[in-house]
């Protein structure tokens, strides 16, 4: 009897670990036809064990054996029943409670504009260079054919740290830093912070952000700046934009040329238009071939290279671009004007 | 400049009309940016370049148009009433100082009668924005803007001594201009002078006292050239900037002074009065004309198109130039003297380009002969650190480098201030030491448009001099205030902390690999004593982190905390960031356990850190802390933390025992560095 007892409570044991591993309903069928089938099943010969015992001993072990059978029994049919009802029944939601939103910031509009030209370039192979944003006479005016107390110097107003430091009124610096150092071919673009000695109303600003590019070797011509910045600005603004090459006057270069755009709002249409002031066309670029004395500066022989650089200012193209009315918004860094870029 | 388009027709025919007409002028760099209509005539808004002065009169205006249309000009006649007296006889012109005065003219006319301008003089003294003010100075205005030589008329009885001087100021001397203002005189000035005393300021202003009235009978007619740096820097020390002066300092005509003399001389005998013989002209080195060889292989090489010979020779022509063909393709040019911008080659090739038109020339991409390897790890470091801000929350802002000197003193960075000699204001004269005060006044800005929480970064130079000179240094700062991320109704809104900047810290510095770093408590001046931190890496601080200081929140009126933190991005980036290699991903299976204990109040997570960290467990892959608490079920001055440890074997996995050993390890420590008690409830198997 003892014997028979051991082996109920060893099935049971066998019986729980079994079940612990039950996955799917595959696996109780399993189990069940190891416990229940009528030909196989351990409960089939614990009952066919029950009969070896003594009638006195029977109603004991009997009810264990039925118990272990109901247990089983019990135990498979709620695991069927786990595997097989439907999960229970969705609370219902408000579908149109506002979603989980994420927070991500947004890149300084100048900043994103500013790369949007550098792709461009950089896909054109130019490289970027830069240089100090303290400057000397020498770099900011004198290389570049700023002779000294020449009223050009008017047209760019500046803030002075000394007689000799200014902080530098464009990039054009870095061309003449690069120029020292390297010898044609040159075709880099510069980026970064200028200064100005201009009290910021809505176009003009104290500090702001220019590109400027130059391309020096053997045989480089005006034909080649004008195809550089065509593709230049239809690629940043749109294939069909109007372009307009116009004589200038820079000291760095000769000839000088600035580029205007035709006028996008009114299409050159209105006396009125707030963008392009009736002309009908908005300038971006100044440009020009290297003036022959700036490559002397720099010793390289203008007889032999030339070249032509070009400049344009971030912020008044990025005005252009989106609309902007007003450049001092740029430096306000109010974040509802900043995030809208954020999908730009 | 403004430009009346009926004073160009004195000089040529032109009918196009005005939109035909800006558009021919803006083909050759004249560019008109606005017109208007005015009795009659139309009004053309000039923009003018420093080395163009000879556009800075109607009759080189009508030049440019005359040679882009291929019109004649039309000759004008300056007749004069002579009288029989010598002007020579008359005054004596004495120029002392050549080297600033290398010509002067001048002629006397005599019994003016000073009244209003006939018509057609007042209808071209409005049509230049002026008021006409009598015939007199109405004439000069005329000759200024019709030739772009500006001329001075004076009373010949107020000239002491009947003398003309032209020297330099003495010390001490004083003239009273014409608008009543006193002008100290020093060295470097030239002036008109008597035989006493300065008439007037070369180039730049007439005295007060020799000006025409009404009582002047006879006048002296000076037209002269000055030196353009001289006249300039007059000008700017006196601060004073006439219509006159604009153009010497650019550069007069120097071969046109006695015909504007002429020319005033003439409109004055036309009302009334009578001149003196002959112009005294006073000239004793005349200069000599440039030339320049122009070769035609290099206009084609310069512009990328081959120009027509013809062309050439015509355009220059018609501008004025002497053109003399020296062999094929090879020109000497002789440049007229108003040409003062011409020097070079060069210059000749922009005049070609100009009147052969810019939008003739090809549009071509330039050869690609080499290109360089990207090698600016720089720029490309700022760019991935600026994209790992934004996917942190962090909105970008750009602030001005000026900084306000009050602000600058609190901030007390010890880095000594450029300061800027002419700023736009006193409260932007120094360049900025920090990024921190623009981020500060961002937060303001933002906070007061109704913002709850504003968490912005600036990567940009700071600067300061150092040894003499000026260093320009790149800084990544963050603050971060008030309410983080967005809000939603399933979750509680999260303000900004410490630890939450920390954390940012952290996972700049793990996502760009500057690995291991570390931080050390530190006070910094910008945070208050006992919150702040720094951060090193490989053994430089590279950056401090805390909650701003009172004063500092104080001056820009922040009332909520501040965390901010300012990086050296200069010292960070020159120091390599962990190599990325790849390393194979574990297959093994990774075994934790959660420890909990009960520690002092005041431990430091930092040492017990560094104790697991000294045991150089093999196969803890990392452990962190991820509750701490204490409360009603910890004892008092007590607090609860709670750890998890992760273990991994590399080529296999891990028994149990293995890690109950190693686990066992790390407890052992923390009890013998720590006091601290396992949690109850922790099962440790043995
Ligand atoms: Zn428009």
């Amino acid at each position: 009897m003892k014997e028979l007892k051991d082996k109920i409570e060893e099935h049971k044991r066998n019986f729980d670990r079994a079940i612990a591993q039950v996955k799917d309903e595959n696996a109780i069928q399993k189990v069940r036809n190891l416990y229940l089938s009528r030909k196989r099943g351990y409960l089939r010969f614990l009952f066919e064990d029950l009969k070896t015992l003594k009638p006195e001993e029977k109603p004991e072990v009997g009810q264990m054996v039925n118990d272990f059978r109901n247990y089983v029994q019990d135990k498979l049919q709620s695991l069927k029943e786990e595997f097989t009802t439907p999960r229970p029944v969705l609370k219902k939601v408000d579908l149109t409670l506002p979603g989980k939103k994420r927070y991500w910031g947004s890149p300084h509009p100048i900043l994103l504009f500013q790369q949007e030209i550098e792709n461009i370039f950089l896909r054109m192979g130019f490289s970027i260079a830069e240089g100090p944003e303290i400057e000397t006479d020498y770099y900011n005016f004198e290389a570049l054919n700023f002779p000294p107390h020449h009223p050009a110097r008017d047209d760019w107003d500046t803030l002075y740290i000394t007689d000799d430091l200014l902080l530098r009124t464009h990039t054009s610096p870095v061309q003449i830093r690069v120029m020292e150092k390297k010898k044609p071919p040159i075709m880099i673009i510069n980026p970064g912070k200028v200064y100005r000695k201009e009290d910021p109303d809505p176009t003009h600003l104290p500090m702001f952000y220019q590109v400027e590019g130059l391309v020096v070797d053997i045989g480089i011509t005006l034909a080649h700046l004008k195809g550089t910045l065509e593709y230049f600005l239809k690629t940043l603004f749109h294939e069909k934009i109007k372009i307009r090459f116009r004589p200038s006057f820079f000291p760095f270069t000769e000839p000088s040329a600035e580029v205007d755009i035709g006028c996008t709002v009114c299409q050159g249409k209105s006396k009125e238009c707030r963008v392009c002031g009736g002309s009908g066309w908005i300038e971006i670029l100044g440009s020009g071939m290297v003036d022959p004395q700036v490559l002397k500066n720099v010793n390289i022989d203008p007889e032999k290279y030339s070249g032509f650089a070009f400049g344009l200012g971030v912020e008044r193209t990025a005005m252009f671009a989106f609309q902007i009315p007003d450049m001092r918004y740029f430096y306000e860094n109010d974040l509802r004007f900043i995030r809208e870029f954020s999908l730009k | 400049m403004r430009i009346s388009v009926n004073w160009i027709r004195d000089y040529i025919d032109v009918s196009l009309s005005i939109p035909r007409l800006i558009e021919e002028l803006n083909s050759i760099g004249l560019l008109i940016e606005e017109w208007e209509e005015k009795g009659g005539d139309v009004i053309l808004d000039l923009e003018t370049y420093a080395n163009r002065p000879d556009t800075l009169g109607h009759m080189g205006v009508a030049r440019e148009l005359a040679a882009k249309l291929g019109l004649p000009i039309k000759e004008q006649t300056w007749p004069l009433t002579e009288l029989e007296e010598k002007t020579s006889d008359l005054v004596d012109i004495q120029i002392w100082d050549g080297d600033l005065c290398p010509r002067y003219s001048g002629i006397i006319v005599k019994g003016v009668q000073l009244g209003t301008s006939p018509d057609w003089l007042i209808k071209k003294i409005e049509a230049m924005g002026l008021k006409p003010i009598n015939n007199v100075v109405d004439v000069s205005n005329y000759v200024l803007f019709a030739t772009a030589q500006p001329i001075h008329i004076f009373d010949l009885a107020k000239i002491g001594g009947r003398k003309i001087i032209i020297r330099r100021a003495k010390k001490g001397e004083i003239l009273r201009s014409l608008e009543g203002e006193d002008i100290h005189l020093s060295h470097e000035m030239l002036v008109i002078a008597d035989d006493k005393k300065p008439i007037a300021l070369a180039g730049i202003i007439g005295g007060e006292e020799s000006a025409v009235s009404e009582y002047t009978r006879d006048v002296f007619i000076e037209s002269a050239y000055f030196d353009p740096v001289s006249v300039r820097k007059t000008n700017k020390k006196a601060g004073i900037q006439t219509d006159a002066s604009y153009r010497f300092e650019r550069g007069a005509d120097i071969s046109f002074s006695p015909q504007a003399a002429l020319m005033a001389a003439s409109l004055l005998t036309q009302i009334g009065g009578e001149a003196t013989k002959g112009i005294k002209d006073v000239y004793p080195k005349p200069k000599k004309s440039k030339t320049v060889v122009l070769r035609n292989h290099r206009v084609s090489e310069l512009l990328g198109v081959d120009v027509d010979e013809d062309f050439i020779e015509k355009t220059l022509t018609d501008l004025g130039f002497q053109v003399e063909l020296q062999q094929q393709g090879i020109w000497r040019i002789k440049i007229p003297f108003f040409r003062i911008d011409i020097e070079r080659e060069a210059d000749l090739i922009e005049e070609i380009a100009r009147f052969y038109g810019f939008d003739r020339i090809p549009a071509r991409i330039p050869p690609l002969k080499t290109l360089e390897p990207v090698l600016d790890q720089k720029r490309r470091r700022v760019n991935r650190l600026r994209q790992l801000l934004f996917h942190y929350g962090f909105d970008e802002v750009v602030n001005y480098s000026f900084f306000d000197p009050e602000k600058e003193a609190i901030f007390e960075t010890s880095r000594k201030a450029v300061r800027i000699r002419n700023p736009i204001s006193s409260r932007a004269s120094l360049l900025k030491t920090t990024l921190i005060g623009g981020l500060l006044e961002n937060i303001v800005w933002n906070r007061n448009r109704g913002a709850e929480g504003v968490h912005i970064f600036e990567a940009g130079k700071i600067y300061f001099s150092q040894d003499e000179t000026c260093v320009e240094q790149l800084m990544l700062a963050l603050v971060t205030s008030g309410f983080v991320g967005t809000t939603h109704w399933q979750t509680e809104s999260e303000k900004a902390d410490f630890f939450q900047l920390k954390g940012t810290c952290e996972d700049l510095m793990a996502d760009l690999h500057y690995e291991p770093f570390s931080f050390q408590e530190e006070n910094h001046p910008f945070f208050q004593q006992g919150y702040s931190l720094s951060l090193h890496f490989k053994g430089k601080a590279v950056g401090y982190l805390g909650l701003l200081k009172e004063d500092i929140l104080d001056s820009y009126s922040l009332k909520d905390p501040v965390w901010a933190a300012e990086l050296n991005l200069n010292e960070l980036f020159e120091r390599q960031p962990q190599s990325f290699l790849y390393s194979p991903v574990i297959k093994y299976p990774s075994m934790s356990r959660d420890v909990s204990f009960i520690a002092d109040q005041d431990v430091v997570f930092q040492e017990i850190k560094e104790v697991v960290e000294r045991l150089s467990i093999p196969y803890l892959e990392k452990f962190e802390l991820y509750d701490r608490f204490s409360g009603p079920f910890i004892p008092k001055d007590k607090i609860s933390l709670s750890f998890r440890f992760i273990f991994r074997h590399p080529k296999r996995t891990l028994l149990t025992e293995e890690v109950d050993n190693l686990q066992q390890k790390i407890i052992n420590a923390l009890k013998t560095s720590f006091n601290i008690q396992l949690r109850e409830g922790e099962k440790i198997d043995k």
